[in-house]
This record gives C-alpha cells, sequence and structure tokens, in this order.
C-alpha cells in the first residue's frame, strides 16, 4: 500500500520503501526525514496507548501533571470524586497553553492570554466578558479542552489514547501484560517516584524505543567500562554472575513491545540492585512477590510498551517524546516500592542515578551512540544504506513453559526489535484499528496460523 | 434584623475549606460561603465581583480568599477587594458559633462593617 500525497505534486515518502523486514533492513531516512515523522504523529502517537501519570503524582483531588502525546501537551487531573481526566493543554479560543506549569494542584485551569477558563474535568467554565462582548447564543458548552477519549488506569498507571476505537488497554499490552506485572505488580503496597529527570538528547526516538524493547547485546561493549565500575559499588546489580555466555530470553507482543532479562527459571540471576534483593528476600515480601507473581517472578531486566513506555531493572521507568526526527525528550522517574524501608529506597534511587539518569554512565553511553547515528545520518550515503537486523539465530518459541506469547530463547535476539518496526510499519500502513489487527496477526512472527 | 439561619455544625467545614449556602436556602440573591480558616468563620457573598465564579471554591488562606478563575483576592473579614482584577469589595455577612453549631446572619455585614 502507498500513502497518498498530501498536495498535488507533493510527494510523500512512503515508510514501504524504506522496509524491508523480511532482509533483515531498515534505511536510515525512516530515522532523519520530516514526512515519515507527520505520518508518525499522526499514524502512531494518535493512535497508540501512552503512558499519562502515575496515581501517586496526582493523589489529591485538583492535582495535575503535564505530559505529552508525541508532540500534544496534555493534563492529567484528578477528580473531586477521585476519577481522573485528561485533556489536551491547548485552549480553545486563540490555542495559547491552558495551563503552563508541569505539575501543581489547581481549582480551576486559567488561560493566561484572555482568561478563558476550564475546570478540572476540562469543561469551559468562564469566558470574560462573556455577559457584555459575547452574543446570547455564545454557548461555554460547544468548547470544552479537547478530552482523550480512552483513558485507563493499569495498577496505579494511567495510560490513555486518542484512538477511540483502540483495543483495550490490556488487548493492547497482549503478552507483554505478564513481563510488565513482573516489574510493577510485585508488592502489595505499590509503587511510587521517588525522583524525576528531563532531558533532551539529539536523535530520532524509535533509537531508544528498540534499546529496551530488544537490544540487550550492546550492553556488553557500549557498557562495559561503566559496568565494570558499577561491579565494585554497593547499590548495583552483580553483572559478572551472569557469565560469559549467558543465558536469559527475550519476549516480543503483537503491538510492538519487548524486553528481555538475564538468567532462567531455577537458575535465576540479578537483574536488580542490591538493595532491592536483599527487601526481596525477607520471608514477608518475598511471599507477597510469590502470592502476586507465582513461582515465575525473575523476569526483569528491559522493557517497552510500544511506543515509549519503558522499565528497567533497576527501576528507572519512563516516557520519551518525538521532538522532531532529529530529537528526543525524556521523561524518567526513579521508582521503588512504597513499602521498602528509606535506606532501600535510597539506595535504589543513588543506582539509577549513576547509570540511567542524565548525568549516569549507562545513560551517556547510549547517548553517545545515538547521536553518532543521527549525525553519520546527515550523509547521503549513509541515509540510503540500511541498517541490518539479523541476529535471529536462537528460535522463536510461543507460549512456552510459563512465557505467554512470542519468545526466544537467547538474552541476545534482533527478533524483538523486528517486531517492533514490524508493527510500526503496520501502523504506518493502517487506516484504522481493524485494518492494523489484521495486518498484526498476518504478520506475526515464528508462528503458522 | 434577619433572625439567623443554621447552616451547619462546628467541624463540618474542614480548614482552608467553605460551604455554599444556596441562594434561596439563604433567602438572598446570590449563595453565601462560609468559610473556616485558621480557628475562625466568615461569610461572603459567593459570587466573584469581577466575573463569575464561586470564591467558596478559592484557595483560602488566612482571613483572605483567592478567587480560582482570575486570582483575584479578597479579605475575608471586610470583603475588600485586595488585588486586581476585581476592584469591587463582596458583601460580608455575620456568622457566629452557638453550642457548636454555625448560624448565619444572612444580610447582617460582619462586625464591624458598614452594611
Amino acid at each position: 500500500m502507498h500513502a497518498q500525497p498530501h498536495d498535488k505534486g507533493v510527494s510523500v515518502t512512503d515508510i514501504n520503501d524504506l522496509v524491508d523486514l523480511d532482509k533483515g533492513s531498515l534505511k536510515g531516512h525512516m530515522f532523519t526525514d520530516e514526512d515519515i515523522y507527520q505520518q508518525e504523529l499522526d499514524k502512531v502517537w494518535r493512535r497508540a496507548w501512552c503512558f499519562l501519570a502515575h496515581d501517586s503524582m496526582i493523589p489529591k483531588k485538583g492535582d495535575f501533571l503535564q505530559n505529552f502525546i508525541g508532540e500534544d501537551p496534555v493534563l492529567i487531573v484528578r477528580q473531586k470524586d477521585g476519577s481522573v481526566k485528561a485533556f489536551l493543554n491547548q485552549c480553545r479560543h486563540r490555542g495559547m497553553r491552558i495551563c503552563r506549569v508541569d505539575q501543581g494542584a489547581a481549582k480551576a485551569f486559567t488561560c493566561s492570554f484572555h482568561g478563558w477558563s476550564y475546570g478540572l474535568d476540562g469543561s469551559l467554565i468562564q469566558v470574560p466578558r462573556e455577559g457584555d462582548a459575547y452574543p446570547d447564543d455564545f454557548d461555554k458548552a460547544n468548547y470544552p479542552a479537547r478530552p482523550i477519549p480512552r483513558l485507563t488506569n493499569y495498577k496505579g498507571f494511567w495510560f490513555g489514547t486518542w484512538d477511540e476505537e483502540a483495543p483495550e488497554f490490556e488487548e493492547y499490552l497482549g503478552s507483554a501484560k505478564y513481563y510488565l506485572d513482573g516489574y510493577i505488580d510485585r508488592w502489595d503496597g505499590g509503587m511510587e517516584p521517588i525522583a524525576f529527570h528531563k532531558w533532551t538528547l539529539p536523535n530520532n526516538w524509535k533509537f531508544m524505543a528498540e534499546q529496551p524493547t530488544s537490544d540487550m547485546q550492546h550492553s556488553e561493549i557500549t557498557h562495559v567500562s561503566a559496568g565494570q565500575v558499577l561491579n565494585k559499588g554497593s547499590d548495583a546489580a552483580d553483572r559478572t554472575l551472569r557469565g560469559d555466555n549467558p543465558t536469559g530470553r527475550q519476549f516480543f507482543s503483537d503491538y510492538g513491545h519487548g524486553g528481555a532479562w538475564y538468567g532462567e527459571k531455577g537458575s535465576e540471576v540479578p537483574n536488580t540492585g542490591q538493595a532491592m534483593q536483599k527487601w526481596e528476600a525477607q520471608p514477608e515480601i518475598a511471599e507477597q512477590i510469590a502470592k502476586r507473581l507465582g513461582d515465575n517472578r525473575e523476569i526483569r531486566g528491559h522493557l517497552n510498551i510500544w511506543p515509549t513506555f519503558m522499565v528497567l531493572g533497576n527501576y528507572t521507568i519512563r516516557v520519551t517524546h518525538p521532538r522532531g526526527p532529529g530529537h528526543q525528550e525524556i521523561w524518567a522517574w526513579t521508582f521503588v516500592p512504597k513499602d521498602a524501608d528509606d535506606a532501600t529506597k535510597d539506595s535504589i534511587r543513588r543506582d539509577v542515578m549513576r547509570t540511567f539518569t542524565p548525568g549516569g554512565m549507562f545513560e551517556g553511553d547510549d547517548a553517545l551512540n545515538w547521536e553518532e547515528m543521527q549525525e553519520v545520518l546527515h550523509g547521503r550515503i549513509a541515509r540510503d544504506s540500511g541498517f541490518t537486523y539479523q541476529m535471529t539465530g536462537a528460535p522463536i518459541q510461543w507460549d512456552e513453559g510459563p512465557y505467554p506469547g512470542g519468545s526466544t530463547k537467547h538474552v541476545f535476539s534482533d527478533n524483538a526489535a523486528i517486531n517492533m518496526y514490524s508493527n510500526y510499519v503496520d501502523m504506518m500502513n493502517a487506516e484504522n484499528w481493524d485494518e492494523l489487527k489484521q495486518l498484526r496477526e498476518k504478520h506475526r512472527m515464528g508462528k503458522s496460523n | 434584623m434577619a433572625e439567623p439561619i443554621k447552616v451547619g455544625a462546628a467541624g463540618d467545614i474542614e480548614d482552608e475549606e467553605a460551604l455554599i449556602v444556596p441562594a434561596d436556602t439563604a433567602g438572598w440573591d446570590d449563595d453565601i460561603a462560609v468559610f473556616f480558616s485558621d480557628g475562625k468563620y466568615y461569610a461572603l457573598n459567593d459570587t466573584c465581583s469581577h466575573e463569575d465564579a464561586s470564591l467558596g471554591d478559592g484557595w483560602i488562606e488566612g482571613d483572605e480568599v483567592e478567587c480560582p478563575i482570575h486570582s483575584a483576592k479578597f479579605s475575608l473579614c471586610t470583603g475588600a477587594a485586595l488585588c486586581l482584577p476585581a476592584s469591587h469589595p463582596v458583601r460580608t455577612h455575620k456568622v457566629e458559633i452557638r453550642n457548636d453549631e454555625i448560624w448565619l446572619y444572612v444580610g447582617v455585614p460582619a462586625d464591624g462593617q458598614e452594611g
């Protein structure tokens, strides 16, 4: 299927010309092309379920957080009755940002341009001079802030989508539910964020999305120096325990999610920091985890819920926002078990700070790769040549043992990346969710239907 | 002098919150907001003198309330407008606590205020 021209005489870049998944090849243009990017905003970002907030970020009535779906700013607001609503942070009058701060508590949101005022639910409640300067038939009910029509709370995490036809969130998660639960549904007391960093990087958003989805193998090269240093640290997981030929597994889900972890059932290796390991080893906590997750509970490593909700084993939990084809913004929280003692929480905080924050060692390693890749793509020859996804030696298994969905019996594999891009291409080609579902079923990897 | 009406019991209004007495109940031309702040009770006409907004929904701190819509501030004691965009006061009403009950004197200015 070929995309239609926007306007007469203007050709549109066709994603199908840039991707050949059978050959494991992606052309650099898909990380640089403005036209592809604009298609992504429409076909990926307004259609996917995106992370908005955690319950603990907006505990009380009137509490709000500003976040983004793609490039669209949205407000997520705790209502007076305890429910949550979310809407586009754009005034219906002249398009100013309704609320200019990142987070706070509000009784109402008043635009600082002309003073149109919105209730906590986004309804337009007050228009200055309505009585004497507007016609009688002007009706405020016609101009609410644009609501995000679909919201869901998944175990404390709020997700939203603009697409009324999107499947329910759990259907969207598919097999990823099992793996995500392994990170976020372990403890009776739930989770809370204790640190928050935001930064921007000069690279295409897909470079980063791909990594927690599929790429564990870079870590043994890119991060080898940092890993060496951190292994001596009191907070980090001891990465030497993984050995030279590590065991592990990678999973992928229909709608582009993926992840991987070291170790396997019966011979687990630590994927979390030392304080977390110690805290979770306490009998009453271990019992909680076993009760909630069953006997297979060490599946933590890295994970991405497409498009960009990322969770790592040391509990940096983040969302990234695209900022044009060549930039992205990262919003990264450090989450801890709410019931953990202060020393454990602080150890988790330090470990994440040293690794996955703007000054973190792993983060700096990764940022260098992505920035260089983006720089190289300024070259015309470079953009035309393909990136290679051929690490598919380990076979895909379906519903193997305790592992639902498709997974690969190797911690190093390109399968989840290929699946992610397969879903991406299907989103770019599909006109609606029904079409997308059909395409995904057709393109399910490693399974004869 | 009008007879007071009972609008609640002490403790019904949490600190820095307000209770709205509807105009019909009060027999008045506006809703009346009864505020509780720092251990004291106050009452004002609920509608901001600037635009249509409920002061009872506003930010209450000390003896001031800030309109939730355009941030005009009013004195809870005198009803005076303390900053733009409001420039006119709002009407005060007398409140009294009797036997742990909140009694509102609709139309009677708070003590020390002109009618």
